[in-house]
């Protein structure tokens, strides 16, 4: 029996797009090592255009889009890929960063997981090989007694390799992706003239660092130079923001067993709140202190999911087709009042201020919003 | 409205037919491909007569627009006052407002296809000429705060705003995955517009426009004048088509639909009489072609389509070639300047973004990168790390490098207006740039270097003019009455096409800067009503070394001094004449006429009015107490001591008015005190009246006390008397009281220096027999700091929005 996953890699999840991808894609031009062409990776993460799916075997495939707000910058993550540089992809935390170079490399690559995960105790050994130290010395520094580490794996199949977090490992070790960025080539000593591994084409790395998030360090400027930067702005837009936190809200909940629509209502407060506090300014022109915590739509995601689960099992399909107020409130107050007691004041003075007059205008979802508000403790 | 396409083909419904009597050509303003296909389309048809969209009115300048050294960009500057009321709102009586200006410019650069075909039927003789109703029928056509009538500093005539209805092209991008309707052109029209035929590329201009005609609505056609313009524009092709076989029509795409089915004029067309519209060839910048500048005259990044265009009519270029090396051009221009200026942006660098340039195109089915493959490779290679608003010089240097700062030439100088040849000569005389649209400052030594004294008055001609040319950054500001102490004038300045159009509005004032300035200060002069504003233009005359008939005038500034009753106005008048006088010497123009006299007439005016404003309000009082200090200072001048003796009389009259303004009159006596120490017992005495008085003169003690320590503030600090009765005060107010007290009282304090707060709280605190004060809590936590100034400069700034009026009404209130 198959075992179920709590969540699936991209690849797997995309499985059926990918290879629908893969066969419209026959006639393009990819570079070598490439699962698909960058055009119809360009398909893969920003879908298909609105009634113009793709014509395969003379059935219809709508290719769902995967990443909203900017698709000149997914384009020119694509280009960058196939050249010589690295992709860093830099921004506030909850910009989807992380789903976006997961996208890349499932499409690229066909495989999501030949990653490293930095943390501040990440050292080379996790980066670039280690040894199996039982068939180190039963058989002295040999290929089968070196354990490969994702950039090593990379190199040798000339896939992808992903660095999440990387600012949040040592400087002294991100360093060390230096010397194999511009040369392609990783030096084992220990191999002796076998120790020289050459990067296969279709190797590549794309990383992603937070700017601004606590216990970042910097890179060094010679670092930065082997890659090429994009910025990852968080969603300008309401309607796209809340689109967005429907979409992935839905997902979750089929993946949960939850099926049941969801509640629009709930979904424009909540990115309308998200949209407001992040950006200090409401949609009316008030001004408004912004929270220390990260507003980010990621965030809006997992307030609401915490809310549609609490309805779900205490309450029941009807509310949580209908999602309580009240419990999106003290949500989100616990999502923003995460370092101190400080930001519990900001929140409520949003709700005294802002979320009042939106009350007093629009009624509906808004008062209710706004009772809700005055409860929060 | 009617529907235009009909399921059919743009090709059906506007034909392009080489053997027709009349071919029609589209085009898009400033769109390099289009002036492209325009000169195939032209030399293959041969035509007769060439009708370009533009305001007929200008016909006469279409040689010098197509001379060839005439240099690009130019414009044609159309402006028209309303004489005949034509513009003016029926409901409004007659003859009450002033005639209105109006005004427009219609740019040309190298690439727009209009200038294009003038320039080619030059060239190969064909006759050409403009076929729209003259500029000011036009604007008799539109409505009021519509098309060319829009409120806006300069409009455009080759606005674009038709050729992409907002639903459209929101729809369209979403569908063709562009950022916006300018990707959008680009990618199609003017990329893939070089691979195709002539024929093919007009079908397809076509059928965009009628999608935009599709998609605006009829009653904004009608208010744009457009429908108006098109049914002329159509009797003009009728009317030529008698006299000429083989007629090629350029005009906007968006147009085209209603040449060939144009409205029935139904109104009869305005007399406008012959000499109220006139229209000038000047000079245009590439900055303000822009359409990033706010004139929405057509496509963005002027230089970057320029080099485009000069590229296509190189010999043996292809389009792809054309578009990939003006590319590489800017990308190596761009690593270059950013090098200069100090950032690491190497070779490999460049040639990554070239790489991005290139695969962003293959990626967006392009054949060559273009405009917006350029911006995204720069992006991609030569910003490190994020891209927020440190990050993002790559960006701004490519922008100011893709708008250009080029400055076109008009081939006869005797059409430039002696004016703006006059300014010309002075720029070259001073070594100030006109040729380029950056930014130079210079610097003036106004009083030690003569040279630079004439350049500065030739500034302040410009700025007199209204040239927009020059900005005084820093320097003695006698106007204003600040910075008299410097001795440096620091100008930046700038060249724009507003400048050469200011001087040809201001052309009709005389030949040289000088004589124009001169002119227009006569004329002011002769405006004035009150006597502040003809002493500020005696006051500017001198600055601008027009000292010679600002003296002239000078008897006009008697007239109003005579004329004028307001006190205020006389007191601005009277700083004016007094700044003229003392610094006569230092600019080193000494004056034929008796400035001193003129002072002492302004001042006697004064001085009759001065006791009537006892009974000043509480807005007003402030100013009057400046001025008194004014007249003050004026009798400390050594030639004008004799006027002491009168002046303190006049204030011993002052302070005798009942009821007058407590602040004014603490003011007035601290003023007598300075001019007769003697008068300190009645200033200690009035003081101590107020301070024990009756609850309500109490009061009013803290304004009558702001008054005093304005003028005199020694006095506390010479008498303990006064210290210690302030300290009752204090002691027997209320609570309440106190707190209403406090603003004024903290004004009263303001005026005196930290050191002698300090000594006058040991004095108050010795009087409660302490040492010194008890401080407050004056700890104050960097987090509230910080909120606070976050607060004031946020109030700061809406208060700069605030209008005027408002402001002022809303005063009393708060």
């Amino acid at each position: 029996m198959e075992q179920i996953i709590l969540r699936p890699t991209a690849e797997q999840r995309y499985a059926d797009e990918l290879a629908a991808l893969a066969r419209w894609d026959q006639n393009n031009p990819k570079p070598e090592n490439w699962q698909l062409s960058p055009r119809a990776v360009r398909l893969f993460i920003l879908g298909t255009p609105k009634g113009q799916p793709l014509e395969l075997d003379r059935k219809p495939m709508a290719i769902r889009k995967k990443y909203y707000g900017n698709d000149a910058l997914v384009e020119r993550c694509i280009i960058t890929l196939a050249g010589n540089r690295g992709l860093m992809l830099v921004g506030e935390p909850g910009t989807a960063k992380t789903m976006l170079s997961e996208l890349l490399s499932a499409a690229i690559s066909g495989c999501s997981t030949n990653t490293v995960q930095g943390t501040a105790g990440t050292t080379e050994d996790m980066i670039k090989y280690s040894w199996n130290y039982a068939l180190l010395l039963a058989k002295g520094p040999s290929r089968e007694a070196l354990v490969p580490s994702p950039l090593y794996v990379g190199m040798e199949k000339g896939i992808l390799t992903r660095f999440e977090e990387i600012t949040r490992t040592p400087a002294e070790v991100q360093d060390c992706l230096i010397s194999v960025l511009s040369d392609k080539i990783m030096n084992i000593p220990e191999l002796g003239d076998q120790g020289l591994i050459f990067a296969r084409p279709g190797f590549n790395v794309i990383g992603t660092a937070n700017t601004r998030d606590k216990g970042v360090n910097e890179m060094s400027s010679a670092l930065k130079r082997r890659f090429s930067f994009e910025t990852v702005q968080p969603v300008g837009d309401v309607t796209l923001e809340k689109q967005i936190i429907l979409d992935e809200v839905g997902a979750m909940a089929q993946g949960a067993g939850i099926s049941i629509p969801l509640d629009e209502d709930a979904a424009t407060l909540l990115a309308t709140a998200y949209h407001e506090l992040r950006q200090g300014i409401s949609s009316e022109g008030m001004r408004l202190k912004k929270p220390a915590a990260v507003m980010s739509t990621a965030e809006a995601v997992s307030v609401y999911y915490q809310t549609l689960m609490g309805a779900w099992y205490y309450g029941g399909p009807d509310q949580a087709r209908h999602l309580d107020e009240r419990a999106l409130a003290e949500n989100l107050a616990g999502a923003v009042a995460k370092e101190s007691r400080e930001e519990l004041a900001t929140i409520r003075e949003y709700f005294s201020t802002i979320v009042q007059k939106k009350a007093e205008r629009e009624g509906g979802a808004w008062k209710r919003f706004y009772e809700a508000g005055k409860r929060l403790k | 409205m009617e529907t235009v396409l009909r399921g059919r083909q743009a090709a059906e419904v506007i034909p392009f037919d080489y053997d027709a009597p009349v071919l029609y050509y589209p085009v898009r303003h400033h769109s390099p491909v289009c002036a492209w296909h325009l000169e195939r389309a032209m030399e293959r048809y041969q035509p007769e007569l060439v009708l370009v969209e533009g305001p007929e009115n200008a016909n006469d300048l279409i040689s010098i627009l197509a001379s060839p050294d005439t240099k690009a960009p130019v414009a044609l500057y159309y402006a028209y006052r309303d004489d005949a009321g034509i513009l003016r709102d029926a409901e409004l009586p007659e003859n009450e407002l002033p005639a209105e200006n109006y005004a427009c410019y219609y740019p040309f650069l190298d690439q727009s296809p209009e200038l294009a075909a003038l320039r080619l039927a030059e060239r190969l003789g064909i006759p050409a000429q403009f076929m729209d109703l003259p500029y000011g029928e036009i604007l008799a056509a539109t409505q009021a705060g519509a098309g060319l009538r829009r409120e806006e500093a300069a409009v455009s005539y080759a606005s674009d705003s038709f050729l992409a209805p907002e639903l459209l092209w929101k729809k369209v991008c979403e569908r063709t995955g562009t950022r916006d309707f300018e990707e959008f052109w680009e990618r199609y029209y003017e990329s893939r517009g070089l691979s195709l035929s002539t024929e093919e590329f007009v079908r397809q201009v076509n059928a965009w426009c009628l999608l935009a005609r599709e998609n605006t609505p009829q009653w904004e056609m009608e208010a744009d004048g457009c429908l108006a313009r098109e049914s002329h524009m159509a009797r003009c092709i009728r009317k030529a088509e008698q006299s000429y076989g083989k007629i090629l029509v350029v005009a906007g795409g968006f147009h085209l639909w209603g040449l060939l089915h144009p409205r029935e004029e139904l109104k009869e067309r305005p007399r406008i009489p012959r000499d109220s519209q006139t229209v000038y060839p000047v000079r245009y910048s590439e900055p303000a072609a822009d359409a990033l500048s706010g004139y929405a005259s057509g496509m963005p990044a002027p230089a970057f389509y320029r080099k485009l265009w000069k590229r296509l009519h190189e010999e043996g270029t292809n389009a792809a070639e054309a578009w990939d090396s003006i590319v590489l051009d800017t990308i190596v221009r761009c690593g270059r300047r950013l090098r200069a200026k100090g950032e690491t942006i190497s070779a490999y660098d460049e040639q990554c973004a070239l790489q991005q340039a290139r695969g962003l195109a293959a990626l967006r089915n392009k054949e060559a990168p273009g405009l917006y493959e350029l911006q995204d490779g720069v992006l991609n290679a030569f910003v490190k790390g994020e891209a927020n608003l440190a990050g993002c010089e790559p960006l701004r240097l490519l922008r100011d490098m893709n708008t250009g700062n080029q400055v076109g030439d008009l081939c006869r100088s005797d059409l430039v207006p002696p004016l703006a040849q006059d300014f010309a000569r002075q720029c070259k005389k001073y070594r100030l740039r006109q040729d380029s649209a950056d930014r130079q400052e210079v610097i003036l030594e106004i009083f030690s270097k003569a040279r630079h004294r004439a350049e500065s008055r030739f500034l302040h001609q410009s700025v007199f003019l209204d040239c927009g040319y020059a900005k005084r950054n820093k320097g003695p500001d006698l106007m204003r009455g600040v910075g008299r102490n410097l001795i440096r004038e620091h100008w930046v300045c700038q060249w724009s096409a507003g400048v050469e159009t200011a001087l040809v509005e201001h052309a009709i004032w005389g030949a040289t800067m000088a004589e124009a300035s001169t002119q227009l200060l006569r004329r002011r002069l002769g405006e004035a009503a009150r006597a502040e504003e003809g002493a500020r233009l005696l006051m500017q005359g001198f600055l601008m070394g027009l000292g010679d008939t600002a003296d002239a005038m000078a008897h006009r500034l008697e007239e109003l001094l005579l004329t004028d009753g307001d006190f205020s106005s006389l007191c601005g008048a009277c700083d004016s004449i007094n700044a003229l006088d003392a610094w006569q010497e230092q600019y080193g123009e000494r004056g034929s006429y008796d400035y001193p006299a003129l002072l002492r007439r302004c001042f006697a005016r004064i001085l009759q009015m001065l006791p009537s404003m006892a009974a000043v309000d509480d807005r007003g009082v402030e100013a009057v107490q400046e001025n008194c200090r004014l007249l003050y200072e004026i009798t400390a001048r050594p030639p004008f001591a004799d006027l002491r003796a009168v002046f303190l009389e006049t204030l011993e009259e002052l302070i005798v008015q009942t009821p007058i303004h407590p602040a004014l009159h603490g003011a007035a006596l601290g003023l007598l005190y300075g001019g007769a120490p003697g008068k300190k017992g009645l200033a200690v005495q009035t003081a101590a009246g107020y301070l024990r008085g009756t609850r309500d003169q109490k009061l009013r003690a803290a304004a009558f006390l702001q008054g005093l320590f304005r003028t005199a503030r020694d006095l506390l600090l010479v008498d303990d008397v006064q210290l210690s009765s302030i300290d009752a005060l204090l002691c027997e107010l209320e609570d309440e009281e106190f707190v209403t007290l406090l603003p004024q009282l903290r004004l009263a304090f303001s005026y005196f220096t930290p050191i002698e707060t300090n000594r006058l709280g040991r004095q108050a605190a010795s009087l409660h027999g302490k040492e010194r004060l008890e401080a407050g809590n004056t700890m104050i936590s960097p987090a509230d700091y910080t909120c606070w100034e976050t607060i004031d400069a946020w109030a700061a700034q809406r208060l700069k929005q605030w209008p005027l009026n408002q402001d002022e009404e809303g005063d009393d209130q708060v």
